[in-house]
C-alpha cells in the first residue's frame, strides 16, 4: 500500500497513560512523519502557587504536580524557597531528604519497567515486577505515613524522623532487592522476546540528546554522562561522590535504543539501593528541621525577597523550578515548573521517524513520559518544518474569540 | 527466560491481598450489611503502619479557634465556624454571652497532609487509622468533622 | 427418502448442540485461561464463569454503528465469523463421537474453512472505517498468510505417511487420522518429525486465535484492539464467542491429528460400560485432552512472552516455522523411505 494515512495517537490511547496527541503519518507500518501535540492538561498548578496559596500550602500543591515523582517536586520547590530566604538545612535532614529521594527512584523505576513490559504486550512482567516493587512502598509508608503522598517535605528540613527500627527496616528492604536483582536482571535483560522487541528501537543518537536537551535515563542512554546529582550536586550527594550511568557501563557500548534506556534504569535501581545503604550508615545525628515553629517560618516566608531555582535529578531526569518571592505577599510572586518530560518529549520525533507503529507505545514509553507535569503549548509542525508557541495573547484573543461565538449561538 | 519463572509461579500463592473478598461482591453495599451481621467474613486489609495518615480526628474541646490549621490546610478543607455552644466570654468590655471560634473540617476535600496536626497549638487534631473513607456523597455525615 | 429426512433431522439437531456445546465449553475454556494465565502472573484472577457474565452483558449493550463505516459489512461480518467458525465443528469429532458432516469434507476443506473467520474479522475491519482497524486489518491479513503454509505442511506431511499405510483409504480424512493414530505408526525419524509438526501445530494455534505473541491485529496498546476498535454490544459479543470457538475448533483439531487415543477401547477388557458410558468417558477425556492442549498453545505461551512485531512474526512463520515444517517433511520421508525398504 503506498498511499499514506494519517493514525491518531491520542489524546486517549491504551499506550498513553496520560493524554497527549502524536499524529503519525505511516505508510504501510513504517512511520514516515510525526506531529506532537501537547498539553491537553493544564491544571494551572503554578496559578494556584502564585495566586491561592501560601508557601507551606504551595509544598503540598507541588507534591500533585506528579503522581510518581512527588518528591522530586516539592524537593526541587523547597529547595528553591530555601535558596531565597537562606535557610540552612540540618544535615540529618539532607540524608533523609537524599533516602526518600531515591527510595522514589527504586519504585519509579520499577514501576516503569513494569509499564515498559506491558507496553510490549509482556503482561506477566508487568506484573511481576509491580509485585517485586510492593515492597518499597511498603517501606515509603512506613517511613512517611502515606503509600504515594507522601508530604515529608518542610522548608528548612523534613518533618518525619528515620528511627534506630525505621533503619533496620529499610535496610532489610534494602537486601531483598539486592536478593532480588538478579531475578529483575534476568527478565528484563536476558529474555530474548523482550531484546527483539526493544534492540535497536527508538534509537536516539549522541548527537541528536545533546541538540534537543534531552534529560535523565534518556539522555544517559544515549551515551550523555548527565546526571544533576553528580554536575550540581544536593542534600547529601556531594558526600557520596555519584556517577552517572551509561549503559557502556553494563556492556561496554552505547546503542541509544530502548533497551539501553531498560539496561540504565536497572544499573540505577541497583545504584539507589547502594546510596541508601551509604546514606543510613553516614547519617549524622542532629535536629531536622532549621525552624521548628511553622508561624514563625510563616512570618520569615512573608518577609522574605529574591529569586530562586531548585535542580533535583528526578526519576526521569532534571527538575527545575523557579520561585520568586516578594516582601509583603504570602504567594509567589512567580512560580515556574520545568518537568523532565518537556524536554523528553521533542526526542520521540527522530526516535520514531522510520519505525513502526508496533513500536510507538514501547518508544514513548521509554522516557517515562508524564504528560501532566508539561504544560507549555507548543506546536510542533515537522511537515512545514514550522514551530510556533501559542502564547497568551494569542490564547486570549482566541478565547474571546470563542466567548463571542457562544453568546452569538446563545442567543 | 520467563518460562520457567512462570511455571514456578503457577504452583505459588498469588501475591495479591484479597480483600474485602476473593471476587468483587456483586452489591457492595449489601455486602457490607453482610458483613454487619456476621453472615461473612471480610478479608482484612493489610494493617497500617504505625504514624499512618489517615481520617483526621478533632478534639473540640481544646480546641482554641486560632484559624492557624486553616490557614495553612493546602486544600482549604477545614472552615472557621462559631460554635453551637454558647459561653461566658471575658474581654474588655465585660462578661458577654458568644460562640466560640471551631473549626469544621470537609474530610472529602482533605489530601492527608498533616500539616495542620503539626501546626496546632493545642494539639487537638491528629490522624488515625482509618483510611475506608469511600462515599457517594461528598458532604455525608462521615465525611464533616465534627459531626452533626 | 425417510432416511433422507432422517438425516437430515440428524444434522440439523447435531449442528445445534455442536454450536451449544463448542459456545459453553469455549467461554469456559477462556474463563479456565484466564485463571490459570492470572496464577501465572502471580494473580488471582477472575472467576472462570467471568466470560459468561461478559458475553451476557455485551449482548445487553447496544450496537454503535460508527458514521463512516459501511453498515450492512460491518454488521455481517460478526455473523459470518461465527457462523463460519461454528460449521468447522461440524467437521471435527469429539472423542468417539464421529463427526456430523463427517463424510462431506477432510481436513483439507478444514483448511480453508479456518481462513473465512479471518477474512470475515478482516472484512469487518476494513468496514468499520478506522485508521486503527484498517491496520488491523492489514496485520491480520498478514498473519492469516503467514502461518497458512506451516499449516498446510502439517498436514500434508501426515497424510503423506498414511497413505503409504494404506493407498485406498481418503487420507485426509480425520476419521482415517483415527484409526491410525501418528505415533504409533511413525518410525523413530518419524515421530521426531510428528514431534516437531506437533510444535509447529501448536505455534499455528496460537496465532490462530490471535494471543500474545501473536495478537498483532488487536494489539491492545499499540493500535487499541485493532479490528475491534469500533465494534461494541452484540456485534462484539458475536466476534468474543467465534474466538471462543475457535479456540475449540483449533485444539479440536490438534487433539483428532496427534492424539486421537480413547480410553474406552484401552479399558474394555477391565470393566463393562453401557455403550452410551463409553462415550460419555471418551467425551470427558476428550475435553480433557482438549484443555491440555488449550494450556500449552495458548495459556502457557501467552504469558510466557512479548508480543511480536509485525516484521517478526512473518520472519517467525515464513522462517523458522516453515523450515522447521521442511525439516520434518523431510525427516517424515526418509521414515517412509526407510519403512519402505
Amino acid at each position: 500500500m503506498s498511499e499514506n494515512y494519517t493514525i491518531p495517537i491520542g489524546p486517549l490511547h491504551p499506550a498513553l497513560h496520560e493524554p497527549i496527541t502524536l499524529k503519525l503519518e505511516v505508510s504501510g507500518e513504517e512511520i514516515v512523519g510525526v506531529d506532537i501535540f501537547c498539553s491537553q492538561v493544564h491544571r494551572g498548578i503554578e496559578w494556584i502557587g502564585m495566586n491561592r496559596n501560601n508557601a507551606i500550602q504551595s509544598i503540598y500543591l507541588a507534591e500533585r504536580v506528579c503522581g510518581i515523582c512527588n518528591i522530586s517536586h516539592p524537593f526541587c520547590m523547597v529547595d528553591a524557597v530555601e535558596k531565597v530566604t537562606n535557610i540552612e538545612v540540618p544535615e540529618r535532614a539532607q540524608y533523609i531528604r537524599t533516602i526518600i529521594a531515591e527510595l522514589e527512584r527504586i519504585h519509579s523505576h520499577l514501576l516503569w519497567a513494569g509499564v515498559a513490559a506491558h507496553e510490549i504486550g509482556f503482561d506477566t512482567v508487568f506484573h511481576y515486577t509491580w509485585a517485586l516493587r510492593e515492597s518499597v512502598m511498603d517501606l515509603v509508608e512506613y517511613l512517611t505515613g502515606n503509600r504515594v503522598t507522601k508530604a515529608i517535605f518542610m522548608i528548612g528540613g523534613v518533618r518525619r524522623d528515620i528511627s534506630e527500627e525505621g533503619a533496620k527496616k529499610i535496610k532489610e528492604g534494602m537486601r531483598f532487592y539486592l536478593e532480588n536483582f538478579h531475578k529483575i536482571e534476568e527478565i528484563y535483560l536476558h529474555d530474548p522476546t523482550i531484546r527483539m522487541r526493544t534492540r535497536d528501537v527508538g534509537i536516539l543518537t549522541k548527537k541528536d540528546a545533546l541538540k534537543l536537551c534531552a534529560v535523565g535515563p534518556v539522555a544517559r542512554a544515549s551515551g550523555v554522562p548527565k546526571d544533576v546529582r553528580q554536575d550540581y550536586p544536593y542534600a547529601a550527594y556531594a558526600d557520596y561522590g555519584l556517577k552517572a550511568i551509561t549503559p557502556d557501563m553494563y556492556n561496554g557500548e552505547v546503542h541509544g535504543d530502548v533497551f539501553d534506556r531498560i539496561i540504565v534504569r536497572l544499573l540505577e535501581v541497583k545504584q539507589s539501593v547502594d546510596i541508601i545503604n551509604w546514606a543510613l550508615d553516614n547519617m549524622p545525628s542532629g535536629s531536622i528541621l532549621a525552624e521548628k515553629n511553622l508561624v514563625k517560618l510563616k512570618i520569615m516566608l512573608k518577609k522574605a525577597e529574591g529569586e530562586g531555582v531548585g535542580r533535583v535529578e528526578a526519576p526521569r531526569g532534571e527538575d527545575i523550578h523557579y520561585v520568586r518571592l516578594k516582601a509583603g505577599e504570602e504567594p509567589f510572586l512567580s512560580w515556574k515548573i520545568r518537568a523532565p518530560t518537556y524536554n523528553n518529549v521533542l526526542p520521540w520525533i527522530p526516535m520514531l521517524l522510520g519505525g513502526q507503529i508496533a513500536d510507538v507505545p514501547i518508544v514513548a514509553a521509554s522516557t517515562d513520559p508524564c504528560m501532566s507535569c508539561l504544560n507549555r503549548v507548543t506546536v510542533v509542525d515537522t511537515n512545514k518544518k514550522k514551530e510556533f508557541e501559542i502564547t497568551k495573547e494569542y490564547m486570549h484573543e482566541q478565547s474571546i474569540k470563542k466567548t463571542r461565538r457562544l453568546m452569538r449561538n446563545g442567543q | 527466560m520467563m518460562m520457567h519463572e512462570v511455571w514456578k509461579l503457577l504452583f505459588k500463592k498469588p501475591f495479591t491481598n484479597k480483600f474485602p473478598a476473593k471476587y468483587a461482591p456483586k452489591n457492595v453495599h449489601s455486602y457490607l450489611r453482610r458483613v454487619k451481621s456476621g453472615k461473612v467474613k471480610l478479608v482484612p486489609p493489610i494493617p497500617p503502619p504505625p504514624n499512618f495518615r489517615g481520617k483526621i480526628q478533632y478534639d473540640i474541646d481544646s480546641c482554641v479557634g486560632c484559624g492557624l490549621c486553616a490557614q495553612v490546610c493546602p486544600s482549604k478543607a477545614i472552615e472557621i465556624v462559631r460554635d453551637k455552644k454558647w459561653i461566658i466570654m471575658h474581654c474588655k468590655e465585660g462578661a458577654t454571652l458568644a460562640a466560640p471560634l471551631k473549626i469544621k473540617i470537609y474530610v472529602s476535600r482533605c489530601v492527608f497532609c498533616a500539616q495542620c496536626v503539626d501546626v496546632c497549638p493545642r494539639k487537638c487534631l491528629h490522624m488515625s487509622d482509618e483510611f475506608l473513607l469511600a462515599n457517594e456523597d461528598k458532604l455525608s455525615r462521615d465525611l464533616i468533622i465534627p459531626g452533626p | 427418502m425417510a432416511s433422507d429426512v432422517l438425516t437430515l433431522v440428524n444434522i440439523v439437531v447435531g449442528t445445534f448442540l455442536v454450536t451449544l456445546f463448542g459456545i459453553t465449553f469455549g467461554l469456559l475454556t477462556k474463563g479456565v485461561d484466564r485463571k490459570l494465565a492470572a496464577h501465572m502472573q502471580w494473580r488471582i484472577g477472575p472467576p472462570v464463569i467471568q466470560p459468561f457474565r461478559d458475553v451476557f452483558k455485551l449482548l445487553c449493550k447496544e450496537s454503535i454503528v460508527p458514521r463512516n463505516a459501511v453498515s450492512w459489512l460491518y454488521n455481517m461480518a460478526p455473523i459470518v465469523c461465527l457462523a463460519s467458525t461454528v460449521t468447522i465443528l461440524l467437521y471435527i469429532p469429539f472423542g468417539s463421537i464421529a463427526p456430523i458432516l463427517g463424510h462431506y469434507g477432510d481436513v483439507i476443506l478444514i483448511l480453508y474453512l479456518l481462513t473465512i473467520p479471518s477474512l470475515a474479522m478482516v472484512t469487518g475491519g476494513f468496514a468499520s472505517g478506522s485508521p486503527f482497524a484498517t491496520v488491523g486489518a492489514q496485520r491480520e491479513m498478514v498473519l492469516m498468510m503467514s502461518y497458512e503454509f506451516p499449516l498446510a505442511t502439517t498436514v500434508i506431511a501426515l497424510g503423506w505417511k498414511i497413505s503409504t499405510l494404506n493407498p485406498s483409504m481418503p487420507v485426509f480424512s480425520l476419521e482415517t487420522f483415527a484409526q491410525y493414530p501418528v505415533w504409533n505408526i511413525m518410525g523413530p525419524l518419524g515421530i521426531v518429525g510428528a514431534a516437531i509438526l506437533l510444535l509447529i501445530m501448536m505455534l499455528v494455534t496460537t496465532g490462530e486465535i490471535t494471543k500474545v505473541p501473536f495478537d498483532i491485529a488487536e494489539a491492545e496498546t499499540e493500535i487499541a484492539e485493532g479490528l475491534f476498535v469500533e465494534y461494541s454490544g452484540r456485534n462484539l459479543a458475536l466476534f468474543y464467542l467465534a474466538d471462543a470457538v475457535k479456540t475449540v475448533v483449533m485444539a479440536s483439531l490438534i487433539v483428532a491429528i496427534f492424539f486421537p487415543y480413547n480410553l474406552s477401547p484401552l479399558l474394555k477388557d477391565y470393566l463393562t460400560l453401557p455403550s452410551f458410558g463409553c462415550y460419555t468417558m471418551d467425551f470427558l477425556f476428550y475435553l480433557l485432552k482438549l484443555e491440555i492442549v488449550i494450556f500449552f498453545a495458548m495459556t502457557f505461551i501467552r504469558v510466557s512472552v512479548a508480543r511480536f512485531k509485525v516484521d517478526q512474526v512473518v520472519k517467525m512463520y515464513w522462517g523458522y516455522l516453515t523450515l522447521a515444517a521442511i525439516i520434518a517433511l523431510v525427516l517424515i520421508g526418509l521414515d517412509i523411505y526407510i519403512g519402505g525398504v
